[in-house]
C-alpha cells in the first residue's frame, strides 16, 4: 500500500520539463527542414 | 497449468512517451502523404532507367550527341558523360523559352552524376544505363549542370550549361 502510493506520488511529480523543450525543438527543426526542402521541391517544376 | 490472460503484468507505457509515439506516427503519415500528393497528385518523377545501352558502342543518337527538335519547343537532349575527356558532351545547350526537354544521360566508362540546377532534375549516371527525366523551361536564364559524383581527378571540371533563350 505504501508502495503503490509512493509510485503515485513519483508518476504525479515527473515532469520533464527540459527534455520535452528539447523534444519540441527538436521536432520544430525537422518540420521546418523538411517543410522547406518540400517547398523547393514543389517551386522548382515538375520533372516527369 | 497455464495462466489466464487477465494475470499476465500490464506493459507499462509513460504517457509521454505515449504522446511521441502517437506524434512521430502521425509526423510520419504526414510526410507520407506529401510524397505521395507531390508524386502521384501533383506528378513529380524520379530518374528512371529508360534503356540499356552498350557503354562501349554506343549506337543511334548516341553517335551524336545533342539537341534533337521533335516539334516546335518539344526537345530530347541525349548528353554522354565521359572521365577520358572529363566533360559532357555536349557541354553547352540552348533551347527556347517555354520548351520541353526530356534528358536522356549516360556514361561510357565510370558512374557520374547529372544536377541541374534550380530545377529538379537529378540523376545517377551509370555507364551502359540511360537515364531519364523530362522538365519545362519556363524561365529565361542559364542552368549550368555539374556532375554531383566523384568521378575522379578531373571531376571538377565536368559542368555544362543549359541556356533558356528568349523564343
Amino acid at each position: 500500500m505504501a508502495d503503490e502510493q509512493r509510485t503515485k506520488e513519483q508518476a504525479e511529480e515527473f515532469h520533464p520539463k527540459g527534455t520535452v523543450a528539447i523534444l519540441v525543438m527538436f521536432v520544430l527543426a525537422i518540420i521546418i527542414l523538411w517543410g522547406s526542402v518540400y517547398v523547393i521541391l514543389l517551386s522548382r517544376g515538375v520533372t516527369v | 497449468m497455464s495462466e489466464s490472460p487477465a494475470a499476465k503484468p500490464k506493459l507499462h507505457v509513460d504517457p509521454y512517451e505515449k504522446n511521441w509515439m502517437r506524434f512521430t506516427i502521425i509526423l510520419l503519415i504526414v510526410f507520407a502523404a506529401a510524397v505521395t500528393v507531390a508524386g502521384f497528385a501533383l506528378g513529380f518523377q524520379v530518374p528512371s532507367p529508360e534503356e540499356r545501352v552498350d557503354p562501349n558502342n554506343l549506337t543511334g543518337p548516341w553517335e551524336n550527341p545533342g539537341l534533337r527538335e521533335l516539334s516546335p519547343d518539344i526537345y530530347d537532349l541525349y548528353i554522354i558523360a565521359n572521365s577520358a575527356t572529363w566533360q559532357f558532351d555536349p557541354r553547352d545547350v540552348e533551347v527556347p523559352v517555354g520548351s520541353t526537354v526530356t534528358f536522356y544521360v549516360t556514361s561510357t566508362d565510370i558512374q557520374h552524376g547529372f544536377k541541374l540546377q534550380d530545377t529538379n532534375i537529378n540523376m545517377q549516371i551509370v555507364p551502359g544505363q540511360v537515364s531519364k527525366l523530362t522538365y519545362t523551361f519556363d524561365k529565361v536564364g542559364e542552368y549550368p549542370y555539374i556532375c554531383t559524383e566523384y568521378c575522379g581527378v578531373g571531376h571538377a571540371a565536368m559542368f555544362g550549361t543549359l541556356t533558356v533563350v528568349e523564343q
